[in-house]
């Protein structure tokens, strides 16, 4: 590395001040033409992307006649705020506690995933084992069964487990990992060098604490992705809920959103509304969260 | 409830979004990205019904448990009173609030899955044919029940309407409620041509309708501006209503045996599409992208036509009545009325259909007898509760059809149409062909959708269409047998 | 970089040391060896049993050996469209999605101000309800009136009719699909941020240029990624099911052409209560994805790099 970095300092510095100056003024409109290139391409992409999530804002403001006009009415004609007021209030949709049955039901998840696929995906990337490869071959191949089929022998399977009543057998299997991110896991372990593991160990680190404190480390994005999906797909979760509990009190949102599906026809705009109010605090926690994307990992240490 | 026959139109009705909006979440995940979050089926049961809360003094057993596949907020707490009632009526027993399901389809799956796993509720409402779940053991037989009952007896009921949750001579439901079909007309439409406008001068043959169907027909270019009558065939209901007609059927309950691609069927259809060539271009999407014909607004939010007064006539069921006034009804088409289905040139009288509430017991229900006695009180006193907040035709003889009235129609069009207008639905129970009796029935429904499309579509002839549409449903039945 | 170097164990020392790491090892992914048996082999091992029966979810399965199976392959007309719909959707999804999800980390990764808001709004399409995403799909859809063919008239092109066109319902679908590519970009853009900035810096200063350093560097140390989104990508593509539900029915509207092989396979489950024919449909759908998978990872040990493979 630093044989390479050698020649272009010595030139840099040899260069006379004013070539200098010239240089810099032009990297400089460069740099100002690729960033409003890179800001028009990004623009352009995030309104695709947004449409789907605008329209649903939009339509939580209007009226259930305005939501279907065409050509769409991107803008609400007079806005309808009394929607987010009728949502929250409406019968049989006790906003606070599906809110608070959410929040556990995600929360609990995500850190069972989240824990348990770094631990298992590590083990069947970096350790070696008997049947490891066996093994992991038939993770992959879990995915591939479709859940239609293994829905009603699982719902039989814990129905004679005794599970009974609360969440605690939806959250517990999290804690136990998941087929897709233990897979993803394993993936992002087997891209870290050798170099680390071996340095920890000749510091005398078990494997626990190589995994823990050496490794772990430098995975935090994907970590971060397990998180935000995990979190997200709970979230969005009804059909768990409505297979396994029976008592409306302890609904989830997205299965308390049922509420606003009438007979014949639905509530859109209240159900817009309702899903907006859901869906905000996914976008609050994303935005905070993509941050740690931005951090990329730091290889210092790994110096020979 | 899902009986609307929306699909009228092109793509998607919103009635299909409500049921596939219940298809989940993280089935959606699966679909849209790479990685689905949502973990291979999430695990825990749950077996015993919530502790009773509001129990009576006096009440001593568990609450009875109910379901029903949906319904909004309105629906739900209406049962819950129904329920109320029903435990002031019965000393003794309560009924848990009812577990409003997440849509038809999903309703399913975990009613299965409870019977399966031996935990279903004690009483439910279903709307898929009792027949098919009965015939695969999913069902307790309920005759001695009724017999024993104060309402429910067999002579109860209309009997083309008993027929949906009968099987080899033992009854698996209660058709609790059942909106019937008709055709609905505006009157005012007709007025202008000169045509009266009155019920019993409305056509009583195909023949008469395909004629005055051409009055009111307007094409601009390739823009259908109004129309007359649609001869299209929308759905199973609809496909039994026009068969039965023209003399026809679609199954053979008695000799268990489909009969799609009789005589009287081929005719029908192809009556129909000569219907569709002749006055429609013969082209269905060209008649779709014009408008919504419909009374509903579709999934593209075009407001339903019937309501601009440009429909002159179509077929549908009785909750349209009040369905209808959802969205803005023109001056044009406020003057409405209903009449009777004209007959096809190999029938003999005229027919309806309906599409209903069935009221079942799950096979392993503990509460066997309990569970009844709420179906019971629900079919011939609850259903008045039930009426006011959604008006559900009731099909049992104890109801006394007089103290009942369709609020929304009455306010619209006052107290004497609306009464009338319920008392002719009623009626046509007794006109009503026996429908939703095989055993695929499902099955039979997709059969039937993609025959229709194809004929309409021009991908095959009704004759071969029906004939294929026929066979797999006879193997199908075949199959099902022979387990 | 200098190559750490150990000194070379003995033989028992070795030995040890390999017994020591084979019960971390089994440590590790003990839970998911409890999850496997205990939550994962009882339904699995039930449903392949079932797809030799014939079974309706509520009475007991009676056997039929491979009655299902044949039926499938001679009496079953839907079966071959579905396979025909389900192998075109994935074989054109699966790479457009890989593609673009790709391209669009890139553009996530890039260093400019905002970065966090723009990630934010790619994966809003991802954060909204279902419900609401596909209704807006379908609107956007339309024929006459609808958002995509305006657009594609103020070009002149006169847009086909999209989901009443069985010739371009299949292509709107998988249209449909790339708007949920947030996902997969996200976890390609943690793999960029996997890449350690000191590989890039010093390949640059090395002379190597934007596209050098992007096939030389980024896309080897993305391949076990890239490996990530293909496998789970194509597995996913053979389950689509809820958008093309939702357009189609069950009946794949229109003329089947969304008939989709998971549709099929779910409507005999729940709609035909023919549990055990859905069971036989699921076993070789298994099959064939299993196939398909094993192959893709057969040939990633050509293009797959792992800095830290372990060769057991």
């Amino acid at each position: 590395m630093d044989q390479a970095a050698q020649p272009i300092t010595t030139s840099r510095v040899a260069r006379p001040v004013a070539v200098a100056g010239v240089a810099k003024a032009r990297r400089n409109r460069q740099r100002l033409i690729k960033n409003i290139v890179a800001h028009a391409v990004l623009i352009a992409f995030s309104i695709a992307f947004m449409v789907p999530f605008y329209w649903m804002l939009v339509s939580s403001l209007k009226t259930n006649q305005q939501i279907f006009t065409i050509p769409i009415q991107w803008l609400p004609d007079p806005p309808r705020w009394e929607n987010y007021s009728e949502a929250l209030n409406y019968p049989n949709f006790p906003f606070l506690r599906f809110l608070g049955n959410s929040v556990f039901y995600s929360v609990s998840v995500t850190i069972g995933t989240v824990i348990s696929c770094a631990a298992v995906g590590y083990g069947f990337a970096r350790l070696r084992f008997p049947f490891r490869d066996t093994l992991f071959y038939i993770t992959i191949a879990t995915l591939m069964i479709p859940f239609i089929v293994t829905f009603i022998p699982t719902y039989i399977l814990f129905k004679n487990f005794g599970l009974i009543g609360s969440y605690t057998p939806l959250i517990l299997p999290a804690f136990l990992g998941n087929a897709f991110f233990i897979f993803m896991m394993r993936q992002f372990f087997l891209g870290l060098p050798n170099e680390l593991a071996d340095a920890a160990r000749v510091d005398g680190a078990g494997h626990f604490r190589t995994f823990w404190q050496v490794m772990l480390p430098l995975v935090k994005p994907a970590l971060m992705v397990v998180a935000v999906f995990t979190f997200l797909g709970t979230w969005n979760d009804f059909l768990g809920p409505l297979i396994y509990l029976s008592d409306n009190k302890l609904y989830p949102l997205s299965l308390g959103l049922y509420a606003f599906r009438a007979q014949r026809t639905t509530e859109w705009a209240l159900m817009m509304a309702a899903s907006t109010i859901t869906t905000l605090p996914l976008i609050i926690i994303f935005f905070f969260t993509q941050r740690y994307f931005l951090e990329g990992i730091k290889l210092t240490g790994l110096k020979g | 409830m899902s009986k609307t026959s929306s699909v009228r139109s092109s793509i998607v009705s919103r009635r299909r979004f409500l049921k596939l909006a219940g298809l989940g979440g993280g089935v959606v995940l699966i679909g849209a990205c790479a990685a689905p979050p949502a973990p291979s089926p999430a695990p825990a049961g749950e077996t015993a019904p919530a502790p009773a809360a509001q129990e009576g003094a006096g009440a001593t057993a568990e609450p009875i448990v109910f379901w029903t596949p949906g319904g909004s907020a309105v629906y739900c707490q209406n049962f819950n009173a129904i329920s109320k009632a029903f435990a002031e009526e019965y000393p003794g027993l309560t009924v848990a609030d009812a577990q409003c399901g997440a849509g038809d389809q999903n309703f399913l799956e975990v009613l299965l899955a409870r019977v399966a796993a031996g935990n279903p509720p004690d009483t439910t409402i279903i709307w898929d044919s009792p027949v098919s779940l009965a015939v695969r053991g999913a069902l307790e037989p309920l005759d001695d029940l009724m017999r024993a009952s104060r309402y429910s007896q067999a002579e109860a009921w209309p009997p083309g309407v008993l027929a949906s949750c009968q099987w080899q001579g033992k009854t698996y439901g209660l058709p609790t409620a059942a909106g019937t079909y008709a055709v609905y007309y505006n009157e005012a439409l007709f007025e202008s041509k000169g045509i009266s406008a009155k019920r019993e001068d409305f056509p009583k043959t195909w023949d008469e309708l395909r004629k005055l169907s051409k009055e009111f027909t307007v094409w601009d270019g390739d823009t259908l501006k109004s129309t007359g009558f649609l001869p299209t065939v929308v759905d199973n209901v609809e496909l039994n209503i026009f068969s039965a007609l023209n003399g026809g059927q679609v199954f053979d309950a008695a000799n268990n045996k489909f009969t799609l691609d009789s005589e009287q069927n081929i005719e029908m259809m192809q009556f129909m599409l000569d219907w569709l060539n002749e006055e429609y271009k013969g082209d269905l999407n060209l008649v779709n992208s014009s408008a919504n014909w419909n009374f509903y607004p579709d999934g593209n939010g075009r407001p339903p036509e019937f309501q601009n007064g440009t429909m002159a006539m179509q077929s549908s069921g009785f909750w349209v009545a009040g369905d209808m006034y959802g969205v803005e009804v023109k001056p044009e088409a406020q003057n409405w009325n209903v009449a009777q289905y004209p007959v096809g040139p190999s029938g003999s009288g005229t027919k309806s259909g309906y599409w209903p509430n069935w009221m079942v017991i799950p096979k392993g229900a503990k509460r066997r007898e309990d569970a009844f006695k709420y179906m019971d009180y629900m079919s011939a006193i609850g259903i008045l509760t039930w009426f006011e907040a959604i008006p559900d035709m009731p099909t049992n003889k104890n109801v006394d059809i007089n103290k009942l009235l369709p609020k929304k129609v009455a306010e619209m069009r006052g107290e004497e149409f609306a009464r009338d207008v319920l008392m002719f639905f009623y009626k046509q129970l007794d006109v009503a062909t026996p429908m939703w009796t095989s055993p695929v029935q499902n099955f039979a429904n997709d059969q039937i959708t993609r025959m229709i499309e194809q004929v309409y579509t021009k991908q095959a002839t009704p004759k071969d269409a029906l004939a294929e549409a026929q066979k797999a449903c006879q193997a199908e039945l075949e199959k099902v047998m022979k387990a | 970089m200098a190559k750490m170097v150990l000194s070379k164990p003995g033989g028992s020392r070795s030995n040890k040391l390999r017994r020591n790491e084979a019960i971390a090892g089994f440590a590790f992914v003990l839970p998911w060896v409890i999850s496997l048996l205990v939550f994962t082999a009882y339904p699995v091992l039930a449903s392949f049993y079932y797809s030799f029966t014939q079974y309706s979810i509520v009475q007991e399965p009676k056997w039929v050996g491979l009655g299902n199976y044949t039926t499938m392959f001679t009496a079953d007309p839907a079966f071959k469209v579905s396979v025909y719909n389900s192998a075109y959707y994935a074989f054109l999804s699966v790479p457009l999605g890989l593609l673009s999800s790709l391209g669009l980390a890139l553009l996530l990764n890039m260093r400019v101000r905002f970065i966090g808001g723009y990630r934010t709004l790619f994966y809003l399409a991802s954060l909204t309800p279902p419900v609401a995403g596909t209704i807006i799909f379908i609107i956007m859809f339309q024929p006459r009136g609808g958002l995509i063919n305006g657009i594609l008239g103020w070009f002149g092109i006169q847009g086909p009719a999209w989901f009443t066109d069985p010739n371009w319902s299949k292509p709107g679908l998988i249209l449909l699909s790339l708007w949920g590519v947030g996902a997969s970009s996200l976890i390609f853009l943690a793999g960029l941020k996997d890449i350690p900035a000191e590989l890039l810096e010093a390949a640059s200063i090395d002379g190597a240029n934007v596209w050098q350093r992007f096939w030389r560097i980024t896309i080897p140390l993305l391949t076990p990624v890239i490996l990530y989104n293909l496998v789970t990508g194509v597995i996913a593509s053979f389950q689509v099911f809820t958008s093309a539900m939702v357009i189609g029915g069950t009946t794949g509207r229109p003329q089947e052409s969304l008939l989709m092989y998971f549709v099929h396979l779910y409507r005999n489950a729940f709609r035909y209560f023919n549990m055990g024919y859905a069971s036989a449909l699921a076993v070789v759908l298994f099959l064939a994805v299993l196939a398909i998978t094993l192959l893709i990872f057969r040939s990633a040990t050509r293009w797959v790099f792992y800095e830290g493979e372990l060769k057991s």
